[in-house]
């Protein structure tokens, strides 16, 4: 089997990226084209100051609390009772971001499909952080992360830069509340209209607290989040 | 010259691939009751698959991402498992339709019961699915649906008084006797039947098997603009000599027969004979490219190795699912159900399903991340928020009215 498509294309992984509108659930693709997952969640690990993404989580243990709260947790914890005889069934299997290459509408692989998971380790997880409580600096809640956007880093490692925070209103995913030149004009009107309070922070003025599930802000926010390609 | 007899076969085969059971039995039923004046639901079907068909084969073209990896990464997994379970039920109960649409053709030649010709077609699907080329599928039963053309010339035949069809159909006259919510039903249930949502299951999914890169968008837009509007042209001649025939006798249309029997008022033994190749044709292709978008569908979501471009050994998952919605499609019938209801009843769910597909795809076919400068123009922005807007209207609608009127009662 040969790569699908010859025309190289840009790779995402060397500019900004917003972490759950251009990565999250992308198809995984292997160096010989064959497909082998979803990006179910995305692994970031402290790094110094900075929160970096160190892998890319895919299966069954990551997809599963993606589908939210108590649901989320509770088929989380039958996956495990469906064989309680192997370990770290509830981890997720990673692979780690040496292994992969390049993202455009896939996320590709520099290497082959075949062993290429581990379930070495756990960190914090992407899909954790968006929906996360965001709490102003008096402690007034000011709504929920949608997103969290990444740069290239020192090492070639896409670290958080900001955070992408709003009511929690339908169709974040969508991608209207970035950017202004998407058609068509119904939707782009009515999904803007929905995310008019969308704002975004910068990633050193936030504390996120991950046993508390909750961040909170230095400053209260005002700057509207504009697309990192826009 | 080899350029344009791809193009030939392409729309030939979009003609023959257009037409399904819900396609026939809806326009037959329609035919014989209402005669034209529903052509407009049927135009408007047949734009609105155009429409999204064009900018999913687009996507598929541009990004070589198929409907439902886009449904997932636009919608989150949550929201697109809710909308992968929803599509996947109708698609499985279209998927039923066709099975049982093959076995009552078959059932017409053969007059042995329905319940023994199931297992065989059954059996039949899945070992097509599993070894047969996609190319193979797609050309072979899109070329022999063709036969469905003897419809038009049955109706040629029929000299019907075709000043009264075409007033019929321009002013969409309801003959007297009908009910206006039967007439809103039948409408909604022949929008359904031409826009299913499996068709740009399929259709985005078979791009991405065939590899299309932007050099193919040309090709795609031609085999869609002329090839879906020719195979509605069938759908209405289907009406058309329905009305012809069936409508002065006030026969309710029930079985396939009954959609067949214009074309034997026509034409004869002969034009039966071909019908009936025309009908098993149609509906074998169409139990092919529902099984597939099960498949196709459900693998794409959870990122799993899907497509008849590689080997069986390569895309398990992919054909597990195909072999247990063969089985489970198969026991289904053997159940004795009416494969002609299950038929309408999916016609009608499709309806109630249209956004769920369409909307994601809308939204993708304009985010410049993916389409690069493909994104849509215009005009297929326009007719994207318009059909955006009658869907939504059509999915409403669709079950009250089906409740209402008693099916169409």
């Amino acid at each position: 089997m040969t790569s699908r498509r010859d025309e190289p294309r840009e790779n995402r992984l060397e500019r900004p990226i917003d972490g759950a509108l251009h990565l999250l659930d992308r198809q995984l693709i292997d160096c010989e084209g064959a497909l082998l997952g979803k990006v179910d969640d995305v692994e970031l690990t402290q790094v110094g100051d900075d929160l970096a993404i160190t892998a890319v989580l895919t299966g069954p243990a990551a997809l599963l609390s993606r589908l939210g709260g108590r649901l989320g947790d509770e088929l989380v914890a039958k996956w495990a009772q469906l064989k309680v005889s192997e370990p770290h069934r509830t981890r997720p299997w990673r692979i780690d971001m040496e292994d992969v290459e390049r993202l455009d509408s896939a996320l590709h692989l520099s290497v082959r499909r075949d062993g290429v998971l581990r379930r070495d380790r756990e960190g914090h997880r992407l899909g954790r952080l968006t929906g996360m409580d965001v709490l102003g600096p008096d402690g007034e809640r000011i709504g929920r992360v949608l997103d969290a956007r990444f740069e290239p880093g020192a090492e070639g490692s896409l670290v958080l830069c900001s955070l992408i925070v709003g009511h929690g209103r339908p169709g974040s995913l969508l991608g209207y509340d970035r950017r202004s030149d998407q058609g068509p004009w119904l939707v782009r009107t009515v999904v803007r209209r929905l995310h008019r309070h969308t704002v975004i922070v910068a990633a050193e003025t936030a504390e996120i607290s991950w046993a508390d599930s909750t961040v909170r802000l230095a400053e209260r926010p005002s700057e509207a989040p504009s697309h990192p390609f826009g | 010259m080899k350029k344009y007899l791809a193009v030939a076969l392409g729309i030939l085969t979009a003609i023959g691939g257009f037409v399904d059971i819900g396609d026939l039995v809806t326009n037959a039923q329609v035919g014989a009751r209402f005669g034209l004046s529903l052509a407009w639901a049927v135009a408007a079907g047949v734009l609105g698959i155009c429409v999204f068909a064009e900018m999913s084969g687009r996507v598929a073209a541009v990004s070589g991402r198929a409907t439902f990896d886009l449904v997932r990464e636009r919608l989150g997994p949550r929201l697109g498992l809710l909308n992968l379970v929803s599509s996947m039920l109708i698609t499985f109960l279209t998927f039923v339709a066709e099975i049982g649409g093959v076995a009552l053709s078959l059932q017409l030649v053969a007059s042995v019961h329905l319940l023994l010709i199931v297992p065989l077609v059954g059996l039949l699907v899945w070992l097509l699915l599993w070894r047969a080329k996609f190319s193979a599928i797609e050309n072979v039963l899109g070329l022999l649906g063709l036969a469905l053309v003897v419809f038009a010339v049955g109706l040629w035949q029929l000299g019907p008084d075709w000043g009264a069809l075409a007033h019929q159909a321009a002013v969409a006259d309801k003959p007297a006797d009908e009910d206006w919510r039967t007439f809103a039903y039948y409408a909604v249930a022949l929008f359904g039947a031409a826009m299913t949502p499996y068709e740009v299951f399929f259709f985005s999914s078979g791009g991405v098997e065939e590899r299309w890169t932007t050099e193919d968008i040309a090709t795609m837009r031609a085999n869609v603009f002329v090839g879906f509007p020719l195979g509605g042209l069938l759908s209405l001649a289907i009406a058309g000599s329905a009305w012809a025939v069936l409508g002065p006798l006030e026969i309710t249309v029930d079985s396939l027969g009954q959609v067949g029997l214009p074309v034997a008022a026509a034409l004869g033994k002969v034009g039966l004979a071909v019908a009936i190749l025309g009908f098993v044709a149609a509906t074998f292709g169409a139990a092919c490219e529902t099984g597939l978008s099960v498949g196709y569908s459900i693998a794409q979501y959870f990122g799993a190795q899907w497509g008849k471009y590689v080997r069986p050994s390569e895309a398990t998952v992919f054909h597990a699912i195909l072999l247990l919605a063969t089985l489970a499609a198969t026991a289904f019938l053997m159940t004795a159900v009416d494969p002609i209801m299950v038929t309408e009843v999916s016609v009608v769910f499709s309806a109630v399903a249209l956004p769920l597909t369409y909307f994601p795809i809308l939204v993708v076919a304009n985010d410049p991340d993916y389409m690069g400068e493909h994104v849509n123009g215009r005009l297929a922005n326009g007719l994207g928020s318009v059909y955006l807007v009658v869907i939504g209207v059509a999915a409403v609608a669709a079950i009250p009215l089906m409740i209402w009127t008693r099916m169409g009662q």
